[in-house]
């Protein structure tokens, strides 16, 4: 298991919400119906995150059932954590790390909820030849996106490069 | 006549519905799909014909010069991705049959997270595994919206 905390830090795409923790738990993918909805994908990866602090922001929260709650940024929408009521660690959505590879999932939990084409998803045949009217306007494509690192300011204090 | 697609995000405030073919399904392995979703990895399709928000509307992030992401700002569920003006993507999780979305492209495979690989080598474990998880099935309920239109929405009495 990673236990580099430098490296345990993370947030939302906007990068209104950041984090950091100081060490992680057992990283999982689940697949129940609550996380694919929440997520808006195929199953919610989460590592559990043990002394987790809020360095810029805070997240916003929907109460998704009576015993758990889930973390997101009110600004940008990115999924950040799950929260079980009592508990005192949260599980923090591995995407939202700077470095998603610090967590990489040993186990799938609720596996009654898999999509049927789960299995199949490592065989998708990958696009590769990009079409004029795609690269074209790729061309002078910027990013808005907050980096994979901690800032001292953000946004940008004079703007984004134009 | 065509088949009828429906979807929202997690809390039910916002709703949508879009009439079929499917014109695109993909999943995308790149960085900001990764960030927007919190996930490894971000399926989308699209449609062409024009998606109507029957409850409520996204609030959108524009993440590049390009891009506008939507997302649901009261539960934060990201719902779409459009390029300019070009079709609408939804989230196909956030369908109510996302088993009806199969994904025949993937995008951005150099950006892949390492476990993508490993998907079907991960041991299973099915809820309720442990007396803690037992416990909490027990007396939790969910305040998911249900996977299917409502007429109205939260239910009347039901705390958040």
């Amino acid at each position: 298991m990673q236990q580099n905390n430098s490296k345990l830090t993370g947030g939302c795409q906007c990068g209104a919400v950041r984090f950091r923790a100081d060490r992680l738990g057992r990283p999982s993918i689940c697949h129940c119906r609550m996380c694919q909805k929440a997520f808006g994908s195929f199953f919610g990866p989460l590592v559990t995150g043990y002394g987790v602090a809020w360095t810029r922001g805070a997240p916003k929260y929907f109460r998704s059932s009576n015993k758990v709650r889930r973390g997101f940024c009110g600004d940008c929408g990115t999924p950040l954590t799950y929260e079980v009521e009592g508990e005192e660690s949260i599980e923090l959505a591995i995407g939202a790390f700077d470095d998603p590879t610090v967590a990489a999932p040993v186990i799938q939990v609720n596996p009654t909820d898999k999509l049927p084409f789960f299995h199949a998803l490592t065989g998708l045949p990958v696009r590769t030849e990009y079409s004029p009217a795609w690269m074209t306007p790729s061309a002078g494509l910027r990013s808005y996106q907050h980096p994979d690192h901690d800032t001292a300011v953000w946004p940008p204090e004079k703007g984004f490069p134009s | 006549m065509s088949e009828i697609f429906t979807g929202g995000c997690q809390c039910g405030a916002v709703r949508y519905r879009v009439e079929g073919p499917v014109r695109h399904a993909s999943i995308c392995n790149c960085r900001m799909c990764q960030k927007a979703l919190g996930n490894l990895m971000a399926p989308f399709a699209s449609f062409e014909a024009r998606v109507d928000w029957t409850r409520g509307k996204p609030t959108y992030f524009q993440s590049s010069t390009r891009v506008r992401r939507g997302f649901c700002n009261r539960c934060g569920t990201p719902l779409s991705y459009q390029w300019g003006e070009h079709n609408l993507s939804l989230t196909i999780g956030s369908f109510d049959r996302p088993d009806q979305l199969l994904p025949t492209v993937e995008f951005a495979r150099d950006n892949r997270h390492p476990v993508f690989a490993h998907y079907n080598d991960l041991v299973e474990e099915p809820l309720g595994s442990t007396d803690e998880e037992r416990d909490l099935l027990a007396i939790l309920k969910s305040y998911q919206h249900p996977d299917q239109d409502t007429e109205s929405w939260p239910v009347e009495g039901r705390g958040r």
